[in-house]
């Protein structure tokens, strides 16, 4: 009656864990709980670097909350379901790598942003993540083992996302993608041999690869791996990221007290470049904590991937771990200055709702990959 | 259902999978290793410089400069002050390329006025050419209206010297210039910047230091667009200090009234205290426009061959010709040479001994027997010839130093010249020739090797009006700090004080006495004054030994070739207040045309006295 502990009653409640409706919708609650952390911090340091713009804030949180909808959604999903829209939207990626090179945006120097009117976006985001997707979809589009000139077909499909972005030009990104579709490729079991072919064939027509360039590509590509030149003013970017991030020292300036981001010497601070932000105001500390949590999500991706029932799901889970260690590897990577500058912004924090949209629908692949735990 | 054989191929698969992944996480791991030994590099082992580089970024020290410190007279009258000008200029590089704009400016921005003196070439700094200087209030709103159609032509606010009276002091407080090279050398760029304007003469310069004053410093945050976002320290700049004139504005204005633009200066000094009261040489500048507070050509186009530029007041160096007959004659009571009633008979020329050369005097057939009042009243020659020759260069010239001939004043001007008082080693040392009679004899009437400055005579006839005393010439009353005492330069001791009388008595003469040579200022019952006059000969008879009358008069019209009319006088006698010594270059007559001008000055500074 009144008497009664207040403990009991959960301890003699019964343990019926699929009725936790938590666990029922989000699958893995680990997985889901370190992304919303990435995601909250990421809107945080949003509106410390975007000069506190409460509108660009809002403006994020819309895409953050639309693309966690949209990954739960497709976490339900059976993979089998989808495969074959996966598989196919190469076509439209490949289609807005086209079209952007004749209808760029207006505004840039180079054509690499869309723009639909109430948005703008650069389809080299989206490829980066429908490529591998749509190759882990084709290569396992049936139940039989995959034939060699899959290998090749895939390897093309690659190249051909590659060259539209090069084309753009951005030669970073281009490189990025390429590697974002090898990546599955390799994993899937790409044989030795056929490694060994490409290898080959590169050595050989790689010269006349070259030769075949026009001047104007040559002039990019060297461009881009010579260090005495600096078009866009890198070197200064990089100098300021660093200082930024070094200042910050152990513990930071603290939130909003960062001179480096709040009075503009970090370029692009929003996007590309948050990552200096972070390492200024949260210093060594922070940068930590945030490197443990996207080790939590990898973690998570791989557990999942490894222990799923198909190849397929366990083809995209580890791709896509990859492709997302990958991306913050580069990101901090050009930001702390140990690589050249490519655009590539911060996985779930930089500032740009495609990108964010998209790793959430990665995300939600990988989810529905997820055994219903009994 | 799953078969053993999907079980065993899932098994081989997730294998595959794991060894591939192992693959690419070992090239992965080297960007982590790097990238984490990067990170604690930045953050932990150059985290000081990296802190230094960033406090670098954002801070900068902006210096605050006071302003200049003000200039008035005693009685609060502004003479320098610092006014907001706007001003207009256009980048040199675009000047050429930019004419339309130009032109623009002048049809619909401009005053009349303006127009009318501004068709000469705009003045060029370095970088920018000022098309106008502080723009009228009728100006700036026009050219707020035009600015958009004229991009190339921009404003600029800045803090100017002005001299409210334009003209009339500037040889007293100079002007301001751009910092030069050589400025440059001695000052630092914290304290004068580039673009900073610098005392170049007079008070400015003299007094450069107290009226700057001395920097403050500003530390700004900045953004990266250089914005300010707020101040974060300050150190407030030292105060410059305000300068009190000891001139006089009415004797000023005077001075410069009556010189007119002609070629000349006048030196009003109190004698019982050494304050200078008017100091004008003409012709003068407009300091303003070198200040850059207004536009136009800083020198009338009359004035163009006169150096308008030049302080005859202080840096003239004249004859003194017969301003220099009081002191000989002193000196030959002093001696014993002569007495009071010593007769010398004045034919019109001297001659040292029978036969030899005839120095002639200005009045052709002399004046006859002539005692010392009567030498000095008529001015005689030929009286101060005999009375030289007995005294020798050597007891001259020691004599003249005690009043200060042949020395500089130190007056807090730069540019003072050191007036010439010659002795024998002096021109065996510039001429390389040995003293000759002849050349004392000139001395006697102030001419030859002797010279003087305005300053300096004024300075030296003091001794004269106190009786002994001479005061250092000052400009400045009152630094805001300490007052300026009157400082005794030197006391001129002499044997007998009844000396004194008999020479002001003299001087007086040369004004009360019917045949006084500036008998025409005498009025009844005026004020007392005592002056002589002196014709400052440029090309004198003896030197060129023009004894004919019509050679003489054929050289005067050329007007350079004209005497200097010169007056030196003190009053009210018996207790004088002003001395005042005027100079007319080429105006022949010391009494008709520097006189007037002295009397007119003691006059007005007795009613200056009574008003206050």
């Amino acid at each position: 009656m009144s008497n009664r502990n207040p403990l009991d009653y959960s301890i003699n409640k019964p343990l019926v864990t699929s009725l936790n409706p938590l666990r029922y919708l989000f699958k893995d609650i680990t997985l889901v709980l370190a992304l919303i952390t990435v995601l909250v911090f990421g809107l945080i340091m949003l509106y410390s670097s975007s000069g506190q713009s409460f509108s660009m804030v809002m403006r994020q949180s819309i895409y953050v909350f639309a693309g966690l909808i949209m990954m739960i959604f497709i976490s339900h999903l059976k993979p089998d379901s989808y495969k074959n829209i996966l598989m196919h939207s190469y076509w439209i990626g490949l289609l807005l790598l086209i079209y952007v090179l004749f209808n760029p945006a207006e505004g840039y120097t180079t054509s690499r942003w869309i723009d639909i009117g109430f948005l703008q976006f650069q389809p080299s985001e989206i490829i980066r993540l429908i490529l591998p997707l749509s190759i882990v979809a084709y290569l396992h589009r049936k139940e039989s083992k995959i034939r060699l000139e899959d290998w090749l077909y895939t390897t093309i499909a690659a190249l051909m996302c590659s060259y539209l972005v090069f084309e753009q030009p951005d030669l970073g990104t281009s490189i990025i993608v390429f590697t974002s579709g090898i990546i599955p490729i390799y994993l899937a079991g790409l044989p030795y041999g056929v490694i060994a072919a490409y290898v080959g064939m590169l050595a050989i027509v790689s010269p006349f690869i070259w030769s075949s360039l026009l001047d104007y590509q040559k002039q990019r590509v060297l461009t881009y791996f010579d260090s005495n030149v600096d078009p866009l003013g890198d070197g200064w970017n990089i100098a300021q990221s660093q200082t930024a991030i070094g200042s910050g020292g152990f513990f930071g300036k603290g939130y909003l007290e960062g001179t480096q981001s709040q009075l503009n010497f970090i370029p692009e601070s929003h996007s590309d470049f948050i990552f200096s932000v972070i390492g200024e105001e949260f210093g060594l500390l922070g940068i930590t904590c945030l490197f443990i949590v996207y080790g939590m999500i990898i973690w998570r991706i791989f557990k999942i991937g490894l222990s799923a029932q198909s190849p397929f799901e366990r083809l995209a889970c580890c791709s896509l771990g990859f492709i997302f260690l990958l991306f913050i590897l580069i990101n901090v990577s050009m930001v702390i200055g140990i690589i050249p500058v490519v655009g590539v912004p911060l996985p779930l924090i930089s500032q740009g709702g495609t990108s964010i949209v998209v790793h959430l629908l990665a995300f939600g692949v990988i989810l529905s990959a997820k055994r219903p735990q009994l | 259902m799953r078969t053993i054989q999907d079980l065993r191929r899932d098994e081989k698969d997730i294998q595959s999978l794991r060894s591939r992944s192992g693959v690419i996480f070992f090239f992965l791991l080297i960007l982590i290793i790097s990238g984490v030994f990067k990170i604690l590099q930045l953050t932990v082992f150059d985290r000081v410089n990296y802190e230094a580089e960033s406090d670098k970024n954002r801070i900068i020290n902006i210096p605050i400069y006071p302003a200049r410190g003000l200039i008035t007279l005693e009685d609060g009258t502004l003479i320098a002050e610092n006014i907001v000008t706007k001003d207009l200029y256009i980048k040199t590089k675009l000047y050429e390329t930019s004419m339309d704009q130009v032109t623009q400016l002048h049809d619909k921005v401009f005053d009349e006025n303006r127009k009318i003196d501004q068709l000469q070439v705009p003045m060029q700094d370095e970088e920018k050419i000022w098309l106008a200087r502080n723009l009228s209030e009728q100006e700036l709103a026009k050219y707020e209206v035009q600015k958009n159609s004229m991009p190339n032509i921009q404003l600029e606010v800045k803090l100017r010297r002005y001299l409210p009276h334009k003209n009339l002091f500037s040889h007293v407080i100079g002007h301001l210039g751009l910092i030069n090279m050589n400025e440059r050398l001695s000052l630092s760029r914290v304290e004068y910047p580039d673009d900073s304007f610098i005392g170049k003469v007079g008070l400015e310069k003299s007094y450069e230091k107290a009226l700057r004053g001395k920097a403050g410093i500003s530390l700004m945050e900045v953004d990266v667009y250089g914005n300010k976002i707020r101040e974060i320290n300050r150190v407030s700049p030292d105060k410059p200090f305000n300068l009190k004139l000891t001139l006089d504005l009415k004797l000023q204005k005077i001075a410069q009234e009556e010189l007119a633009n002609r070629r000349g200066a006048v030196v009003a000094l109190d004698p019982t205290t050494g304050f200078i009261k008017a100091l004008v040489s003409s012709p003068d500048y407009n300091p303003n426009i070198l200040n850059g507070s207004e536009s136009g050509s800083p020198i009338s186009q009359s004035s163009l061959e006169d150096s308008p530029f030049f302080n005859r007041a202080i840096s003239g160096l004249y004859p003194p010709a017969s301003t220099i007959k009081p002191f000989i004659g002193l000196l030959g009571l002093e001696e014993e040479l002569i007495t009071e009633s010593t007769i010398v008979e004045d034919k019109g020329f001297f001659q040292l001994k029978e036969e030899g050369r005839k120095y002639r005097g200005w009045k052709e057939d002399g004046h006859g027997r002539v005692d010392l009042k009567k030498a000095i009243v008529e001015s005689s020659d030929v009286y101060f010839y005999e009375l030289a020759s007995k005294l020798t260069i050597d007891r001259i010239s020691s004599f003249l130093m005690r009043f200060g001939f042949g020395e500089i004043s130190g007056i807090d001007l730069i540019n003072e010249s050191k007036s010439i008082l010659p002795t024998r080693n002096w021109k065996l040392g510039n001429f390389g020739e040995a003293w000759f009679v002849g050349d004392t004899i000139n001395i006697g009437i102030g001419q030859g090797y002797i010279s003087s400055t305005p300053l300096q005579l004024a300075v030296s006839l003091s001794a004269i009006a106190n009786k002994g005393k001479i005061f250092q010439p000052k400009l400045i009353r009152n630094n805001q700090l300490d007052d300026y005492e009157p400082d005794l330069l030197m006391e001129v001791q002499i044997e007998n004080p009844r000396h004194w009388n008999i020479i002001e008595k003299s001087m007086i003469s040369v004004i009360n006495s019917w045949n006084g040579t500036a008998h025409n200022l005498y009025e009844e019952g005026g004020i007392t004054i005592a002056g002589k006059t002196g014709t400052a000969q440029i090309k004198s008879l003896t030197d060129q030994d023009l004894t004919v009358r019509e050679e003489y008069e054929g050289i005067r019209k050329d007007i350079k070739n004209r005497d200097h009319a010169l007056f030196a006088s003190y009053g009210p006698v018996p207790d004088p207040n002003l001395v005042v010594v005027v100079i007319v270059e080429n105006g022949e007559s010391g009494s008709a045309v520097a006189a007037p001008i002295a009397k007119r000055l003691i006059e007005q500074y007795q009613i200056n006295i009574n008003e206050s």
